[in-house]
């Protein structure tokens, strides 16, 4: 195969239709860019649930007037129940320095507690987090020292499926756009096929291999897939660097959002690139086959 | 060499037969006039060869290998074995004379020490040496269809397609393509060739094939274009 010949007709086409090739370029970029995010609130959404649901499950927080007694005789059932796994006492004192260290980003919110406000409670782990009614039934609300039990799956799962709901908009939209990129590759192809037919058809005709015709229009398209893949990991990067660790700093100082490392940029880029190749060529490769003669 | 057998080629827009039960054979080395009015059937003729198209009945024959059924892949390889020459050149035109014709060669893979060598030898056989790196534009329609008659003899096909080669040029430069045409069939090539021009056909007295609503109506050695005429 004689690449410098290839590699000319790829930039000739390029260059012929500079406009299409752009518009390709910039929709397969905002495809792959959407995919990426998508990939990356996936990423997110699986560090989270690492760090929420394996620290806490139950939290069975004391009234204010609770005796010695009665907390003790919590601690002694939980210690006995075989539902429980583990689990951990955390007194007024330490729920405060937990409160201002989540908050050190808010120090209004910090000063406005007291740090008396804030009510001391055991932090349980379930064997199995679904028999959360069974242990609630164990510590009625309001009675011996116990002030209120609160399933903190149960919220966690609201704030996943809001992350998932996130996550799954964001990969719709970019699958709606991929359509956008793929039906704009196969136009650019047959016009870019249109414009070289001078060139195709004496290919045809003094024998040159189907492969040899058709490499610079799949050539060209994996270009433009890889520029806008290029583009769509440039996009990544400056959002992390301007929006994700600009504005979202706090929360992720405090543990409440896991950051978005370079790592996992690192490990989707690769991703982005093969589908951002795969697909163009792919498309190219379809649209020369069913509307062009070669 | 060539050989068509009770073919039909039916297009799908039309009733009529495009060629209706020809049937024919072409030895190697002959030169064929392939006569007839427009719509005669003598483009399909020729794109039957090239395998441009399928016939709807009958075998198309072609250096000893049968068309209909050939996979797509060996289309290319029977291709490498023809020349074509049309009416309207069919030149790249932003490329010169000589990567016209070296086009051709590298579009199969030909290697550079072959290209450099052949391209000259060819442009000199159909007498544009020194014009190699002219433009098509710069050239006159009699050089230009020159170029394309050596970017079709370059690879050394075993058969020369020429539909109407001289039908954009004046009769004396027409003289010209047709001594060249005769010099290439000379060297073993088969050439056929569908012509208007009666004034090359009577004088060449070469065989001739008239092709009259799609059937051959004559098939004369050393013919005229029509009786009478």
């Amino acid at each position: 195969m004689r690449v410098n010949f290839v590699l000319s007709e790829v930039a000739t086409g390029l260059r012929r239709n500079l406009t299409m090739t752009v518009a390709m370029i910039l929709t397969t970029a905002i495809s792959l860019g959407l995919m990426g995010t998508g990939l990356l609130i996936a990423g997110m959404i699986s560090d989270m649930k690492e760090i929420y649901y394996d620290k806490v499950q139950v939290s069975i927080f004391l009234a204010d007037g609770v005796t010695d007694e009665q907390r003790s005789a919590i601690e002694t059932q939980l210690a006995d129940s075989p539902e429980v796994a583990s689990y951990l006492y955390e007194s007024k004192e330490e729920a405060y320095e937990r409160f201002r260290q989540q908050f050190s980003q808010q120090p209004e919110l910090v000063e406005n507690t007291p740090p008396d406000a804030l009510p001391e409670s055991f932090r349980v782990e379930l064997v199995n987090p679904e028999r959360y009614a069974v242990v609630a039934a164990e510590f009625p609300n309001g009675q011996n020292g116990v002030d209120q039990v609160r399933d903190e799956g149960d919220f966690l799962d609201r704030l996943f499926s809001l992350l998932n709901g996130a996550r799954n908009a964001t990969i719709a939209v970019a699958v709606v756009q991929a359509l956008a990129a793929l039906l704009l590759i196969s136009n650019t192809i047959q016009l870019a096929a249109f414009n070289r037919r001078n060139e195709t058809n004496i290919m045809r005709l003094v024998g040159a291999s189907r492969w040899y015709t058709q490499l610079p229009f799949i050539l060209e398209a994996a270009l433009a897939g890889l520029i806008g893949a290029l583009l769509a990991v440039g996009g990544l990067v400056l959002t992390k660097v301007l929006f994700v660790d600009k504005t979202l700093a706090g929360p992720i100082k405090a543990g409440i959002i896991p950051p978005v490392d370079w790592g996992a940029i690192a490990t989707i880029s690769p991703i982005i690139a093969a589908a951002g190749v795969g697909l163009a060529a792919v498309a190219a490769y379809v649209t020369l086959r069913l509307y062009v003669r070669l | 060499m060539i050989e068509l057998q009770h073919v039909t080629k039916l297009y799908p827009a039309s009733n009529r037969p495009a060629l209706d039960d020809v049937s024919t054979e072409i030895d190697k080395g002959e030169f064929v006039f392939l006569i007839g009015s427009s719509g005669s059937g003598k483009s399909t003729f020729l794109r039957l060869l090239l395998k441009e198209d399928d016939p709807t009945r009958g075998t198309v024959t072609v250096n000893g290998k049968t068309l209909n059924g050939m996979s797509k892949w060996q289309v290319p390889k029977l291709r490498r074995s023809m020349g074509c020459v049309f009416q309207d050149f069919r030149l790249l035109r932003n490329r010169t004379v000589a990567e016209n014709v070296a086009f051709a060669l590298e579009v199969i893979n030909k290697p550079h020490r072959t290209i450099k060598r052949v391209v000259p030898e060819v442009l000199e056989m159909v007498g544009l040496d020194g014009k190699a790196n002219r433009l098509p534009h710069e050239l006159s329609g009699g050089e230009q269809q020159r170029v394309a008659i050596a970017r079709a003899f370059v690879n050394r096909p075993l058969v020369l397609l020429a539909d109407e080669p001289t039908g954009n040029l004046d009769p004396e430069t027409s003289e010209g393509i047709m001594l060249l045409l005769e010099r290439i069939n000379r060297t073993g090539t088969t050439v056929i060739m569908a012509t208007h021009d009666y004034h090359i056909v009577d004088s060449m007295r070469r065989r001739v094939i008239e092709l009259n609503g799609g059937q051959i109506t004559r098939d004369q050695s050393r013919g005229v274009y029509g009786v009478g005429r």
